[in-house]
């Protein structure tokens, strides 16, 4: 069973390069976005025969499967970098604030988001309100206005900026108030799912039981906690490629020289080895979160051992 | 698994946000036939003026009325929504009706590429696709269609194999009934509160990337558009120019809540709740 899972995992990562493959070489012209609009037939002739366009498609296309699997993306036409060495300069700066924000909203969206099942009057109803607000103001409202509020008003942070390298004063000023709105815009869709879940759970019979043998409610909750295991596991692991795309916006207006400013850089620029290079990591590590995610509630939930054909 | 309810009995808060959104729409189409907001694009005054009469939500940097811009700005949110929502919540259903419907081998193929469009993060799709392309409202619809149908698909699929099994399709099948007529006259009524709930919540969403697509330019380059505003008087704020963020916020936050309160109301089987 593991093993098939590891091998759909690969399968999948294949299908996504070649999606990529398709996708740029049918919308994007490489060689008109470096030299120009207006360049001559010849002079774009000549760039495609450098860049080995003009071979056949199926060549490349093996060509950029077999390099991509090996994260070898070629070179930025921008910088002149190779794209992977580009993409781990950038992963640091998104994980500095994407992980700590990450992990306090996932903390604060179980706590809120059990709270909001377990106590289902007022307290509840306020919760899940206050959550449904502020799912639907835009992560663009919220960055801005974050931003204005914490830094221009209260000014308890830098503005916006990050550190030079080498430069550890005021790292963590630089690095608060991203993750702070990174937990903000993440709280109302993850606190509104675990109250589901966490209903779904504290409704199951077996509790009942649990009650009638006189065990206290601590001890049920603890119950309610582990059973719900599976799907907490996988909304987290589904929150997991996000992590490493941290927020464009955030990083946007923060000016974070993150994953999501690389990106946006290298999509005005048509700078398509760099975005093609993102899409496949990001791809990649979404597929190996979904299969750590199989993998721990394999091991967490005893019911999927015992039927591990069931769900699939 | 929760079973939404068909759209009758959405309580106070739902049927309220109902006419919010019916509101925001008839708002969108007076401005696009031309009965308001239409100097949305001339000077009416200084630059950056406060609210008040003459301009009611004041001047952007460039001195044009905000209030007709805002409203302008209505019709990008809608038309986006609508379209990517409608798109695709279509594109998912085919293919999910036809992996389901068909099984083996189509099935696979069409499981595989799901799972394979999903992987890519739906930022590094949307921005790549509205940016490669040239950025407008059509493009905008396109890269939301053609991305994100893969949660609509699934929830079809699982459906339609459902189906598969059940008697009334068994017997259909037996007295010769063609794919066609088993997506009409079977699947579709059987999905229909199903579809209802996913075009709702797939309205939440294409708005919402909506906003970010303009955030950074990747939308509507002819009509004001929210995100857009949003981005260029971001920096505003610290001048103490808090109307244009306001009138860009306040009405796409409210949207947005309309919206999910509909759909919230919809697929709320709550007992006492």
């Amino acid at each position: 069973m593991l093993l098939r899972r590891l091998l759909s995992a690969a399968v999948t990562l294949v299908l996504v390069s070649v999606l990529v493959f398709f996708v740029v070489d049918a919308l994007a012209d490489q060689v008109t976005q470096d030299l120009g609009r207006a360049a001559s037939p010849e002079a774009l002739a000549a760039r495609r025969h450098l860049l080995g366009l003009d071979r056949p498609v199926l060549l490349r296309l093996w060509q950029h499967v077999s390099s991509a699997m090996s994260f070898e993306f070629g070179e930025s036409a921008r910088h002149g970098h190779p794209v992977a060495s580009l993409l781990a300069r950038s992963l640091l700066p998104t994980l500095a604030y994407a992980v700590p924000g990450f992990l306090l909203a996932t903390a604060s969206a179980l706590f809120g988001g059990f709270c909001a099942a377990r106590w289902r009057g007022w307290p509840g109803r306020i919760l899940l309100g206050l959550a449904t607000i502020l799912m639907s103001t835009s992560s663009v409202i919220i960055v801005v206005i974050g931003q204005y509020l914490l830094a221009h008003r209260l000014r308890s942070f830098p503005v916006l900026g990050w550190p030079l390298p080498g430069d550890a004063r005021d790292v963590l000023g630089f690095i608060v108030l991203p993750a702070l709105l990174w937990a903000v815009i993440q709280l109302g869709p993850d606190l509104r799912h675990y109250r589901a879940v966490f209903l779904r759970e504290l409704a199951a019979p077996h509790l009942e039981g649990l009650r009638a043998r006189g065990l206290g409610e601590f001890r049920v909750a603890r119950h309610v906690l582990r059973g719900s295991a599976a799907p907490v596991l996988a909304r987290v692991s589904a929150r997991l490629p996000h992590l490493v795309i941290g927020s464009v916006v955030i990083e946007h207006v923060f000016n974070i020289p993150g994953v999501g400013a690389l990106l946006i850089a290298a999509i005005q620029d048509g700078d398509l080895a760099v975005v093609q290079g993102i899409a496949f990591c990001l791809a990649a590590a979404t597929i190996a979160g979904q299969a750590l995610c199989d993998l721990a509630v394999f091991t967490l939930d005893p019911r999927t051992r015992a039927r591990p054909e069931a769900g699939r | 698994m929760r079973r939404p309810r068909v759209l009758g009995s959405l309580g106070l808060g739902g049927t309220l946000a109902l006419a919010g959104l019916v509101g925001f729409a008839l708002l969108a189409l007076g401005a696009m036939i031309g009965l308001y907001a239409q100097n949305f694009e001339q000077a009416v005054g200084p630059e950056h003026l406060s609210p008040g009469p003459g301009a009611w939500l004041g001047t952007d940097a460039l001195g044009r009325d905000l209030l007709a811009r805002t409203i302008q700005g209505a019709r990008v949110s809608l038309a986006v929504g609508l379209g990517g929502a409608v798109g695709l919540v279509a594109l998912g259903t085919a293919l999910g009706a036809l992996a389901g419907l068909r099984g083996r081998a189509v099935d696979r193929v069409l499981a595989g590429l799901t799972d394979a469009v999903a992987a890519v993060p739906p930022v590094v799709m949307l921005l790549g696709a509205a940016l490669v392309l040239s950025p407008g409202i059509s493009t905008a619809i396109l890269a939301i269609s053609l991305t994100q149908w893969t949660g609509v698909f699934r929830s079809i699929r699982a459906e339609a194999m459902r189906m598969r099994s059940a008697d009334h399709d068994r017997a259909a099948v037996a007295m010769g009934a063609g794919y066609w007529h088993r997506i009409r006259w079977h699947l579709l009524p059987r999905l229909r509160p199903l579809l209802i709930t996913s075009l709702v919540l797939s309205f939440v969403y294409a708005v919402k990337i909506e906003a970010v697509l303009a955030f950074f330019g990747a939308s509507s380059r002819t009509l004001p558009s929210w995100g857009r505003l949003l981005a260029e008087s971001g920096s505003e704020l610290a001048r103490g120019i808090w109307w244009p963020i306001a009138a860009a916020s306040v009405p796409l936050a409210l949207l947005v809540l309309c919206a999910q309160v509909v759909a919230d109301r919809l697929t709320d089987d709550e007992p006492g709740g």
